[in-house]
C-alpha cells in the first residue's frame, strides 16, 4: 500500500483529445440530427427503418458496454481494469437511447405490420398476436420497464465506480459490484431478448426464432470489444493510458473479439441450419426475403466480412497484440455490425419493393445518432480519471507484478 | 570438440541470483552481450523474462493450425464421401451434397484434432516428460523451485568460452557461479 499515496488523480485524467473528439462528434451529430428531422418529413417511408437500424446499433453498444462491465465484475482480469471507464462511459449513454426511442414509439405503424389496423383487418392470425402481445400499450409499457431496469443497473455500477476515486475506498469491499452483476447479467439477457423481439423480430410478426435475441447479445458484446479497441487507439498513444496499457491487455481484447466473432457465427448458423433443415414455409420466409432481390449479396458479405475474414485475421497473435493493427479489424467489424442490423431490418420493410435498396436517410440517422452518442460518451469519459483510482484492481495494475 | 570436453563434458555455466529483478537484468545483459543459447529458471513466472532471453514465439500455434485444418477437411470430406459417393440417400428431397448439415461434424473434428495436437505438440516441442536434465547436477539448483533465480549459458553457444564466460557472469554480481556437468 506504499504506492497508494503516490497516485495522483489528475495524472489519470483523459487527455485533451477527448474534448476535441467530443466537440467534433457533437458537430457531426447536430448536422446529422437536422438531416434526420428533414428525412422524417421528406422521406418518411424510408426514414423510420433507417432510424431503427442505427438506433439498434447504438443501443447494442450501450448495453454491450453494460454487460461486459458486469462480466468484468464477475470474473475480473486486467483487460477489464484498463477498459472499465470506457465501458462505464458507454453504458451511461442509456438516457440518450431512452430519449431516442420516443420517435420509434410514436411512429409504430410506419415500422410494424401489427400496428396497422388495415393489416389486422386482413389477417386474423396477425390480429390475434396483436391483441395478446404486440400492441402499442404493451410495447410502451415493456419499453419503460426495459429502460428503467437497464438504467437502474448502469446507474448503480457507475455510482459505485465513482466512489472508488476517493481515497477512503481503499480496503472497502467490492462485493456489491458482484452482487449486482450476477443477477444483472440474467436480467440483461432476458430484457434485451424481449426488447429485440418487440422492436426487431416483430417486424415480421408471424416469424419466430428462439435464438434471435442471443444473436443480438453476441453482436452487442462483439461491438463493445471493437469499440474498446477504437477508444484505446485514440487514447493509447497519450498519457495516461500509454503508461498502463500493455500489449497483453490489447491481446486479450483481440481474443475476446475472436471469441465473439465465433459465438455470433455459431448462433447465426444454428438458426440457419435448423430452418434450412426444417424447410417450413413460415420459417424460411425470413431467409427468402433476405437472400433474394440483391439481399443475398449482403448475406454473403456478412459471412465473409463479419465472420471468415476477421476470424482468419484474429488467429494471428501479431495482429492482436497492438492497437495499430487490431483497430482495422475492429473498424471492419463495427461496420459489419451496421450492415448486419440493416440486413435484419430493411428487408422486413420492403413488402412492396423487395429488391435491395438503400436511402440517404440511413446516413442522416447514422451521423445524427452516432455523433450524439459519441459526444455523450466522451462527455462521460472526460468527467473522471481513466482508471477507478483506488479500486483494488487498479492498485494491482499500477504496481509491477514482479515486485 | 576437444579431447578434454569429451572426457568431462560441460553443459554450461550457471549463475544464481536472489531476486527476479536481478535475474531479469542479468538475462538482458547476457543476451545483449551476444549469448543467444541461454535459459533462465525461476520459482514463478517473471514478466518480461521470456523476452529478455530472446524467446519470442513457439510453434505450438502452427501445429494446432495445421492439424485443425486437417481435422476440418477430413470431417467434411468423410461426410461428402458417405453422402454423395458411397451411400447416397434421399432425405426429404434435399441435395446429396447438403453442406449446411456437414458443418457441425466439420467443426467438431477441427476442434478435436486442434485440441489433441495442442497437448501432444506442446509435449513434443518442450521435451516433457524429461527424466534427466543436467541443471539438477548442481546442488544449489534445488532452490530454483523455492526462492532462487538462475541463469544458464549453454556451452553450445558460439561465444561460449569457459574462462571468458565465467568472467562475464561474475560481472553480473551473482551469488554463485557453477559449472554444470552434462
Amino acid at each position: 500500500m506504499t504506492t497508494t499515496a503516490t497516485i495522483n488523480k489528475a495524472d489519470l485524467m483523459p487527455p485533451p483529445v477527448a474534448e476535441i473528439m467530443q466537440t467534433r462528434s457533437m458537430f457531426i451529430g447536430l448536422i446529422g440530427a437536422v438531416a434526420s428531422v428533414a428525412g422524417a418529413f421528406l422521406a418518411p417511408e424510408s426514414f423510420y427503418s433507417a432510424y431503427l437500424t442505427v438506433f439498434m446499433v447504438a443501443l447494442s453498444l450501450s448495453l454491450g458496454c453494460m454487460s461486459i462491465l458486469m462480466l468484468y465484475h464477475l470474473v475480473g482480469g486486467a483487460w477489464g481494469t484498463v477498459s472499465r471507464r470506457t465501458l462505464e462511459a458507454g453504458m451511461m449513454t442509456l438516457p440518450l437511447m431512452a430519449a431516442l426511442f420516443i420517435p420509434i414509439a410514436v411512429n409504430l405503424p410506419r415500422l410494424y405490420e401489427w400496428a396497422r389496423p388495415d393489416e389486422l383487418a386482413k389477417n386474423t392470425k396477425l390480429a390475434d398476436i396483436a391483441h395478446s402481445y404486440l400492441n402499442p400499450s404493451g410495447i410502451a409499457s415493456r419499453a419503460v420497464l426495459y429502460f428503467v431496469l437497464w438504467f437502474a443497473m448502469a446507474f448503480l455500477l457507475n455510482k459505485w465506480s465513482t466512489e472508488q476515486d476517493n481515497v477512503d475506498a481503499i480496503g472497502r469491499s467490492t462485493l456489491r459490484f458482484r452482487a449486482l452483476s450476477g443477477p444483472g447479467l440474467v436480467i440483461y439477457s432476458l430484457t434485451f431478448s424481449f426488447a429485440i423481439i418487440d422492436w426487431v423480430m416483430s417486424m415480421q410478426a408471424r416469424w419466430i426464432s428462439t435464438i434471435y435475441g442471443l444473436i443480438f447479445i453476441a453482436g452487442a458484446a462483439l461491438s463493445t470489444y471493437c469499440f474498446v479497441v477504437l477508444v484505446e487507439t485514440i487514447l493509447g498513444q497519450r498519457k495516461p493510458m500509454s503508461q498502463y496499457l500493455r500489449s497483453t491487455e490489447v491481446h486479450d481484447h483481440g481474443n475476446f473479439m475472436l471469441a465473439f466473432v465465433m459465438v455470433w457465427a455459431y448462433f447465426n448458423f444454428s438458426q440457419w441450419l435448423i430452418m434450412w433443415s426444417g424447410n417450413l414455409p413460415e420459417e424460411i420466409i425470413w431467409f427468402l426475403r433476405r437472400l433474394h432481390g440483391g439481399w443475398g449479396v449482403i448475406a454473403m458479405g456478412l459471412v465473409l466480412f463479419h465472420f471468415a475474414v476477421p476470424f482468419a485475421l484474429l488467429l494471428s497473435q501479431r495482429l492482436k497484440k497492438q492497437t495499430t493493427t487490431l483497430v482495422w479489424i475492429a473498424s471492419l467489424l463495427l461496420f459489419m455490425r451496421l450492415v448486419e442490423i440493416f440486413w435484419h431490418i430493411e428487408p422486413a420493410q420492403s413488402l412492396h419493393h423487395d429488391t435491395f435498396h438503400i436511402s440517404w436517410t440511413l446516413f442522416a440517422a447514422l451521423f445524427g445518432i452516432g455523433g450524439l452518442w459519441m459526444a455523450y460518451f466522451f462527455r462521460n469519459l472526460r468527467a473522471r480519471p481513466l482508471l477507478a483510482v483506488y479500486a483494488p484492481q487498479t492498485l494491482r495494475l499500477l504496481e509491477p507484478s514482479h515486485e | 570438440m576437444s579431447a578434454t570436453s569429451l572426457e568431462n563434458p560441460i553443459y554450461g555455466l550457471m549463475a544464481e541470483f536472489d531476486t527476479p529483478q536481478e535475474l531479469l537484468t542479468a538475462a538482458e545483459k547476457t543476451h545483449g552481450a551476444g549469448y543467444k543459447q541461454i535459459d533462465a529458471f525461476s520459482p514463478f513466472p517473471v514478466e518480461g523474462l521470456a523476452d529478455a532471453i530472446g524467446f519470442h514465439k513457439n510453434s505450438v500455434s502452427l501445429v494446432v493450425l495445421i492439424f485443425g485444418i486437417i481435422g476440418g477437411l477430413s470431417g467434411y470430406l468423410l461426410q461428402y464421401y458417405v453422402s454423395v459417393i458411397s451411400y447416397p440417400t434421399n432425405i426429404g428431397g434435399r441435395p446429396y451434397h447438403s453442406w449446411p448439415s456437414f458443418i457441425i461434424v466439420t467443426f467438431e473434428l477441427t476442434i478435436l484434432l486442434g485440441g489433441i495436437s495442442a497437448a501432444v505438440g506442446m509435449l513434443a516441442l518442450n521435451g516433457l516428460p524429461m527424466p534427466y536434465h543436467p541443471v539438477f547436477n548442481v546442488p544449489e539448483f534445488a532452490r530454483a523451485s523455492d526462492d532462487k533465480f538462475f541463469l544458464v549459458v549453454f556451452s553450445t553457444d558460439p561465444n561460449y568460452d569457459a574462462a571468458r564466460t565465467r568472467e562475464f557472469l561474475r560481472g553480473l554480481a551473482p551469488r554463485t557461479i557453477s559449472e554444470v556437468p552434462a
